[in-house]
């Protein structure tokens, strides 16, 4: 597997460089946007860990000319830790975010969610922990027992378990679910959300970023390494 | 569906705004009699009581009982306004203190007799704007009013009780009114009340009292009414068919049109179509047509008047000019729309002229016409000044009269001395040039007159036979004729040419003007020196001084008149420019607000805003403000609004660009420097987790331990920098404070894993509108805080309910509590309580603070009587009530629990 690390700061490329290796990931890195644009074109990584400052143009151009012609994964890596700035990079098509300074287990772990999303098959079940969805059928199990719920219920836990892991934006929720009259409302939301929490217990976790988004959690990962 | 029944968009809309503006100003009760004495004083007492009685605050601010018992005796429970004492002439007079009663803002005032007219001094002319003004302010006043006195049935009154009644009331008023009341009486009863002595009669109208309190002028008054009153029910009905979408039988999109002109005439028409206008309920115009020649000092008056009146009465003045009246009123008729258009009768009607009437009827098409016959309106009411300026209008014809007698006497004298050489036809020639160069000076009278004597006077002294009118040979009488008619022709024909030219002349000018004052106004760019170019000009053009009032930033006006003025308007006259500039009407002299004051006030009105006043101040003699002089004005203000709006806005941008730039600057200057302290304390810290375990090794512990302390400081170092340089924006959306509680629980993590932490959520609570990330951080720091000085495995109890709109959050811990008289301090930067344990930054508290007060609510901390300290979150915002969904959210979670802070 290959990872492209693009960053200024040579002693943050120095760490993470030692991290994925020992991880068992072939590391290149670049310190420029201009030069990350070109890399990703030329060695087709499995994984990009970008910054947002860079010295040539801002990491989020960089991942919107990225965006144009690639789906790799992307996890931003960045100083700027206020929400509009986290949704930004989210809605740009990011898939995750983690503010520096950070820590390497937690880094690992994201990067092991966005990958396995990422070639995730075609296959008509979702699983997520404990949580099984029938996606032909409609159907929802919980450890094995039929989960009963409403057609909003249902897609609403359809778009974060597609994204299990991973910070779903309130937008996207919105639109996925609702459509386009769903932009703004984020109440739906709230009440949505309060639903599930209610009846997936305390098996799956239901978390809530404030200002940005939720993620659905298993509290007992058993594919990170 | 069939577009025709439904019902019209813009009426609706009209409807609607009618009513906006009625929830915003105070509602109007009128108690409407046929006239004096039939209880309508009475009538508002008992409704007072009733509103009294029902629990509002009534306030009686003048009610005349005339000394009636049973009256007085319904005042008593009712608290009376003080009246105002105004001096005038020497004598003390008692009125109704209009600030008085806006101060003490009672939920009814009581005002009697809306037709009165206020003494002199007072703020209004009449009594019936007083009233207006209270709606405004949004006081709801009930009012009496007699129907003689509505402006629009003043001819009918006159025509059936032979009075012309001079206190009227406009009848825009009373389509303000929320309700209109009638109080009736049979005339008989009217009658036996009134041989009982029980009606006040005035102490002027006793005399007529025998003409007017006639039975057969009392039963036209009686119906006169009621017929009123139906129609305003008719009204009502029609506005709530409407409402209700049921398709109406009346044409809604009919729209009036009464042409006026100079002439006495015209007050009876628009009154005529006012009352038409009501009875259809439909909008009207009045138009103006400006012709070429211009108007005598009393034309003007009669104008002034009549678009006055047509103003008060809502109707729309429309200004145009045209040769042609005709067809210049059926251009603005079909322009507007009109269904109508209502013209005077002509008194007689004349063979070969068509009548304006018959021109309109024959080119209206499609338009309706009416032809009313007018009434002679009153006469002029200031008498002796008419009158001493017609006088030096006719001395001054007198004068033209004896130029042209004195220019015939000479030529003739010339003429006379070469009749001999040159033969008696040179002379006729010699006239004919004199009366064209005269044309040129004088007016039509004098020339015709000119040329009438000359044609005389050559037939007297140079036709033969001389010294005699006779005329002998036939070519002469032939030669005499053509001499008269080519004569009168040329006279006339030059002196309509000229008096276009003057007209031409004069609107060149204003519009010159006009232009100059937009000109020296918006390209110097000086403002203050352009303005006062503009004042100079307008001072020049009008005639008179100008002072200027230009409002603050801070939307109030200043006391002293802007530097550019050319009149520096006394101290008092800027109540009178205030009073303009609120109620954004023209107010001072020649108007009937505060008409005693030196100066006319304009308002500088643009579309959006007020931008100051205009004082106008004419010499003393000048006793009207005449129609072309005002309407110069009110194109100048609306011209120096719009320039000084465009100064205001440019102000405006700029600022706003300045504030831009720094909060550019700032912004780049914190990324830069999170930037440089967050890269090596990540850096330092993804070592550390390199090198394995930290616990094995103690000094990787400490370093560890010191990072995430300089970490901590760093953030809230660079929080507080956002806070307080108000880069922090909150973005709101709907949260849910479980939700909230939660993830501020969860944020605190390891600090509180020695605590037991009790939540208590109130059963129903709502979603807040409110910046959530934000809200949750500040409860976090609470809660961090909290963890931190309570001693370890005590209780943490963190509540949150909601009442009137606000949000309460509190955290209550069993520490040591706040050291006491400085609970206040806690929320000081840096601020760290003496003994504190270390390892805190001292910004946590003033970081939540900084955050509450960014999303508009406030936090305290005080002791707890039992121990410990106690912080709450007061938030106030919108809320969401979800109903039953919410309601069993929360109850599930409304328990109180243990929480199991997720690592």
């Amino acid at each position: 597997m290959t990872a492209l690390i693009i960053d200024d700061e040579i002693q943050i490329r120095r760490l993470l460089r030692l991290a994925l290796e020992s991880r068992g990931y072939v590391v290149r890195d670049v310190d420029n946007g201009r030069l990350g644009l070109q890399e990703a074109a030329f060695c087709r990584p499995d994984v990009v860990l970008l910054d947002l400052g860079l010295p040539d143009m801002d990491g989020l151009d960089v991942l919107k000319s990225l965006r144009e012609w690639s789906t790799v994964p992307v996890l931003i890596l960045s100083v700027r830790d206020q929400e509009h700035v986290k949704v930004s990079a989210l809605e740009n098509g990011a898939d995750d975010y983690v503010t520096k300074p950070f820590s390497t287990a937690e880094l690992l772990a994201r990067l092991v969610v966005i990958q396995r999303r990422h070639h995730g098959n075609e296959s008509p079940e979702l699983v997520v922990g404990p949580l099984t969805m029938h996606l032909d059928r409609h159907e929802v199990f919980l450890g094995g027992e039929p989960l009963k719920m409403t057609p909003t219920e249902y897609a609403f836990l359809h778009a974060l378990a597609r994204h299990a892991g991973k910070i779903v934006t309130q937008r996207q929720l919105l639109r996925e679910v609702w459509g386009q009259q769903g932009d703004g409302q984020t109440h739906y939301l709230r009440v949505y959300a309060n639903h599930l929490r209610k009846k997936l217990g305390d098996r799956l976790i239901l978390s809530n970023e404030p200002g940005i988004g939720y993620r659905l959690l298993d509290p007992l990962p058993t594919d990170i390494p | 569906m069939n577009d025709d029944l439904r019902p019209d968009p813009d009426v609706l809309l009209a409807q609607v705004k009618r009513e906006e503006q009625q929830e915003k100003s105070g509602r109007l009760y009128i108690i409407l009699g046929m006239c004096p004495g039939v209880g309508k004083t009475y009538a508002m007492l008992l409704l007072a009581r009733q509103r009294q009685h029902d629990g509002l605050r009534v306030l009686a601010g003048i009610v005349e009982t005339h000394g009636r018992e049973d009256t007085a005796a319904l005042l008593d429970d009712l608290t009376i306004l003080p009246r105002k004492q105004i001096e005038h002439g020497g004598h003390t007079l008692e009125e109704f203190d209009l600030d008085g009663a806006i101060q003490s803002r009672p939920d009814l005032l009581l005002v009697d007799e809306l037709a009165h007219s206020n003494v002199p001094g007072s703020r209004h002319l009449k009594r019936y704007q007083d009233v207006l003004e209270l709606l405004d302010s949004g006081i709801d006043v009930c009012t009496t009013l007699n129907v003689q006195h509505i402006e629009s049935q003043v001819d009918v009154v006159r025509q059936v009780t032979g009075v012309t009644v001079r206190e009227t009331v406009p009848d825009s008023i009373l389509d303000r009114a929320h309700e209109i009341q009638l109080v009736d009486l049979s005339v008989e009863k009217l009658l036996l009340r009134l041989s009982e002595g029980k009606v006040y009669l005035g102490e002027r109208a006793e005399a007529a009292a025998d003409g007017f309190f006639r039975e057969s002028n009392l039963t036209a008054l009686r119906e006169l009414a009621l017929r009123f009153t139906a129609e305003c029910v008719d009204r009502d009905l029609e506005d709530i068919r409407r409402a209700r979408r049921i398709a109406s039988p009346w044409k809604t999109n009919a729209r009036l049109l009464v042409g006026i002109g100079p002439t006495p005439y015209s007050e009876s028409l628009i009154r005529w179509t006012r009352r038409a206008s009501g009875r259809h309920g439909c909008p009207w115009l009045a138009v103006w047509v400006e012709g070429i020649s211009p108007l005598t000092d009393q034309e003007q008056e009669f104008l002034a008047r009549g678009l006055g009146l047509a103003r008060r009465l809502g109707g729309e003045v429309v200004h145009a000019s045209g040769e042609d009246v005709a067809n210049t009123l059926l251009g603005v008729a079909r322009e507007r729309n009109v269904s109508q258009i209502i013209v005077g009768k002509p008194s007689r009607r004349s063979r070969w002229r068509p009548s304006l009437a018959d021109r309109i009827i024959a080119g209206s098409g499609e338009i309706d016409v009416s032809v009313v016959r007018p009434q002679l309106g009153r006469p002029p009411v200031k008498p002796g000044t008419p009158r001493r300026r017609s006088a030096t209008v006719a001395n001054h014809r007198l004068r033209e009269y004896g130029w042209v007698l004195a220019i015939l006497g000479g030529l003739t004298a010339l003429c006379w001395q070469v009749a001999s050489v040159v033969g008696y036809t040179v002379p006729a020639l010699v006239y004919l040039f004199a009366i064209l160069l005269a044309a040129l000076c004088f007016t039509r009278g004098p020339m015709l007159m000119m040329a009438a004597v000359s044609g005389l006077v050559w037939d007297y002294f140079f036709i033969p036979p001389r010294f005699t009118l006779e005329i002998k040979a036939p070519e002469d009488i032939i030669l005499l004729a053509m001499f008269f008619a080519v004569a009168l022709c040329m006279g006339n024909l030059t002196t309509r040419l000229r008096t276009r030219g003057v007209a031409e002349r004069r609107r060149q000018m204003e519009t010159d003007a006009l232009l100059r004052v937009t000109q020296s106004a918006a390209l110097i760019p000086e403002i203050n020196q352009g303005l006062a170019e503009a004042l100079k000009i307008i001072d020049g053009v009008i005639g008179g001084e100008i002072a200027l009032f230009v409002r603050s930033m801070d939307h109030t006006l200043p006391v002293t008149t802007h530097p550019a003025s050319t009149w520096h308007a006394p101290e008092r006259e800027s109540g009178v420019a205030a009073w303009s500039y609120s109620n954004k009407q023209v107010a001072g002299r020649f108007t009937d607000t505060l008409p005693q004051s030196t100066g006319t006030w304009f308002p500088l009105q643009t579309a959006t805003s007020v931008m100051g006043v205009l004082g106008l101040r004419l010499s003393l003699e000048s006793d009207v403000l005449d129609f072309s002089r005002h309407q110069a004005m009110e194109a100048f203000v609306l011209q120096l609004a719009l320039v000084l709006e465009k100064e205001h806005f440019m102000h405006a941008v700029n600022q706003a660009e300045v504030m831009d730039k720094s909060d550019r600057l700032r912004k780049t200057l914190l990324d830069s420097v999170s930037h440089e302290l967050k890269t090596p304390l990540a850096v330092i810290r993804a070592s550390i987790e390199g090198m394995g375990n930290a616990t094995a090794n103690p000094y990787v512990a400490e370093i560890d331990t010191a990072t995430k302390r300089l970490q901590r400081l760093v953030d809230s170092l660079l929080q507080m920098t956002r806070l307080e340089s108000q880069v922090v924006e909150p973005h709101l959306e709907w949260c849910d404070v479980s939700e909230l509680v939660d993830g501020a629980v969860a944020a605190v993590g390891d600090a509180l894993k020695n605590h037991s932490v009790s939540i208590n959520l109130s059963q129903d609570l709502p979603l807040i509108k409110t910046d959530q990330a934000l809200l949750q951080q500040a409860l976090t720091n609470v809660l961090h805080n909290a963890a931190v000085y309570a001693p370890e495995h005590s209780l943490i109890e963190l509540m949150a309910s909601h009442a009137d709109q606000t949000l309460h959050l509190s955290v209550r811990d069993h520490g040591p509590g706040l050291p006491v008289g400085e609970e206040d301090r806690v929320f000081g930067k840096f601020y760290r309580v003496p003994g504190a344990p270390a390892g805190g930054t001292g910004l946590g508290l003033s970081i939540a603070r900084g955050i509450i007060q960014a999303l508009g609510g406030e936090i305290t901390g005080w002791n707890h009587p039992q121990g410990g300290a106690v912080f709450e979150i007061l938030l106030h915002g919108d809320f969401l009530i979800h109903g039953a969904e919410i309601a069993c959210v929360s109850g599930q979670i409304g328990k109180s629990r243990v929480a199991t802070p997720t690592p």
